[in-house]
């Protein structure tokens, strides 16, 4: 900048500054120096388009004739300008991203959800155990080393995008499904990420691999209805052990209650058994306290109450004893009824 | 305005030729140039910066300095196992000796088409030594190294580069994804039986344990129970013993008395002798 000044200046003075006078007079002189001060006009404004600005989320990688002389700050900067310097300005603090497996076709905005097209040729891959399965993936990056991701690898978002589906498939590709589609998930992605980062290393592409999320993993559309079948499965299984453990809880409180009414009615029965035999015996000492004190008389009496009593309704025969043989057999014959002898 | 126009061309082209007629040239940090005059090789220029050449006579040819990209379009090939695998994949290459380059392949449209015959034979001769699965499981790496070594052994001679062989993706054609869906589905099927048949052997197992339970805890109940019982009547017994002890005899007397009443009704026939103790009187009488 200052040397175009003085390339301007000894030119300027060579035509010799004219004495003070009125402005009326100064218009002619100024007319000859012309073409020079449109020169100089365009030459300023030719410098000034050197004049940058990087922002806040930039580098500014400056160029002279091709080769890189500075990196700047964001602030606002001056170049030589245009065919000497020039100036990329990577935004390096941008988080950028790659889908893979669908493509986000319209981005949600306030009360819109997002529109997502779905890619089978990157999604579908094959596991371990030589299934299929479906995976969206995204992966977050950014420039660390803008120098490298201008100069050293020619489209390097691409180059992101194809190094994350292969690693992705590399990684897939040495687990069973059962593993991706379950527990295995976080393992999975820090090893994507350890591997992508490893192999843009060997790129030299500049970049640091931020996080990698496996967005939605599943069985393909042709067999999720059996994996859901198995899930379901499970589901019954567990139904069924429920079930009978309920079974279990119903009956054995059923069994325990039937168990102690069995003990009580028992000792139901041994106060039973002993009060009422306590009873008779009571009855039994009551009635020999009062035989004892007259034997033979009440002796007696009793019998031949009882007699009165059990002879009464009753039929009855009298023979002699010899003569009660003979008849004896053929009573049967005639009656129906019970048979009692008393001697 | 048509002599517009002439004066606009004229001035292009007096621009070109100007440009051409320069001494100098740039080459930026992501290029590198080879200088040829009239077809012939003279220089390379592999630094960036401001270079100097012979105007008119001296052409300069400005090729990339960074890694490029080859990604090929998708191959079957057939792997040991005789299985017919669809295999995309990209290759990261660089133009390392320009001068080569430009003898042999002269641009990157005449690299690509090398590169393509060399990665994909070094890839299917690789590939055909390996099985499915190691080429999806366990050998990716080692393969995808040993093809990139091997391509660029071979891309040397055209000032290439080859940095790395990547396959992006290595799936089955159509029809076999179709025969591996069946036998997932299949396996998915033995996999749900199998859960609801041992939920029914575990539900089957604890409703018989739980049987069980309840005829353990009804017979040990139904033992004490017994037992319980069993102390009644001897308690009733010792009672009994212990009353009727005092005079066994009228025990005797008294409870026969009171079995007869019991025992014998109105439906009894009886057959006495005068003789018997209650008769006694009506004999005499007689």
């Amino acid at each position: 900048m200052v040397r175009g000044w003085d390339d301007l200046r000894p030119k300027k003075d060579s035509q010799g500054e004219p004495p003070f006078q009125l402005p009326e007079i100064k218009w002619p002189d100024l007319k000859l120096p012309g073409p020079l001060i449109l020169l100089a006009i365009a030459i300023l404004l030719w410098l000034a388009t050197g004049i940058y600005k990087v922002g806040l989320e930039e580098r500014g990688v400056v160029l002279r004739f091709g080769r890189h002389i500075a990196t700047t700050d964001p602030g606002l900067h001056w170049h030589l300008p245009f065919p000497i310097e020039q100036v990329f300005k990577p935004k390096v603090t941008e988080i950028k991203r790659v889908e893979i497996g669908f493509r986000t076709v319209e981005s949600g905005g306030f009360g819109q959800a997002a529109q997502y097209g779905d890619v089978p040729e990157e999604s579908l891959m094959l596991t371990g155990d030589e299934n299929i399965i479906d995976i969206d993936m995204i992966i977050q990056y950014w420039i660390v080393d803008p120098v490298k991701y201008l100069f050293y690898v020619r489209g390097v978002d691409k180059t992101v995008q194809n190094a994350a589906e292969a690693a992705l498939r590399e990684i897939i590709g040495s687990r069973g499904i059962d593993e991706a589609l379950t527990e295995g998930k976080v393992e999975i992605e820090g090893n994507i990420k350890g591997l992508l980062q490893k192999v843009l290393n060997i790129y030299d592409a500049g970049v640091q691999v931020g996080e990698v999320k496996l967005q939605d993993v599943h069985p393909p559309e042709e067999v999720r209805a059996s994996f859901r079948d198995v899930a379901s499965a499970r589901e019954d299984k567990n139904r069924l052990i429920n079930e009978s453990q309920g079974y279990s809880n119903a009956i054995l409180p059923e069994a325990r209650g039937e168990s102690a009414k069995l003990l009580k009615g028992a000792e139901a029965y041994r106060e039973e058994k002993r009060r009422r035999a306590e009873g008779d015996a009571g009855r039994f000492t009551r009635i020999l306290t009062e035989y004892n004190k007259a034997k033979a008389v009440t002796k007696k009496r009793l019998y031949l109450e009882t007699m009165e009593q059990i002879l009464g309704g009753m039929e009855k025969y009298i023979y002699e004893d010899k003569a009660a043989t003979g008849i004896l057999p053929i009573l049967p014959l005639t009656r129906e009824k019970g048979k009692e002898t008393t001697p | 305005m048509k002599k517009g126009m002439i004066w606009l061309i004229a001035a292009v082209a007096l621009l070109l030729i100007l440009v051409r007629s320069l001494p100098f040239f740039v080459i930026t940090e992501y290029q590198q140039a080879v200088i040829t005059q009239f077809g012939r090789f003279i220089r390379a220029v592999k630094e960036p910066g401001l270079h100097f050449k012979t105007p008119f006579l001296q052409q300069v040819s400005i090729f990339e300095d960074r890694l490029l990209e080859y990604d090929a379009e998708p191959k079957e090939i057939i792997t040991k196992d005789k299985k017919t695998l669809l295999v995309d994949n990209y290759s990261k290459w660089k133009i390392i000796d320009p001068k080569r380059f430009y003898e042999t392949v002269r641009n990157e449209a005449g690299a690509l088409a090398r590169l393509d015959d060399i990665v994909y034979s070094e890839l299917r001769i690789e590939l055909g030594r390996h099985t499915l699965s190691d080429i999806v499981a366990s050998q990716r790496g080692e393969i995808m190294e040993k093809v990139t070594q091997k391509s660029n052994q071979k891309a040397v001679e055209y000032g290439i580069e080859v940095r790395d062989v990547r396959i992006k993706r290595a799936d089955l054609p159509a029809e076999n994804a179709k025969a591996i869906f069946g036998r997932m589905k299949t396996e998915r099927e033995r996999e749900a039986k199998k859960y609801r048949s041992e939920g029914e052997e575990e539900a089957a197992k604890i409703r018989a344990e739980a049987d069980k339970q309840k005829t353990i805890l009804l017979a040990d109940a139904y033992n004490e129970a017994q037992k319980v019982r069993g102390e009644g009547d001897a308690l009733a017994i010792k009672i009994f013993a212990q009353a009727l002890e005092q005079d066994p005899d009228f025990y005797a007397f008294y409870r026969t008395l009171e079995a007869y009443r019991k025992s014998l009704n109105d439906k009894t026939t009886l057959i006495l002798s005068p003789n018997s103790e209650f008769l006694k009187y009506l004999q005499e009488v007689k």
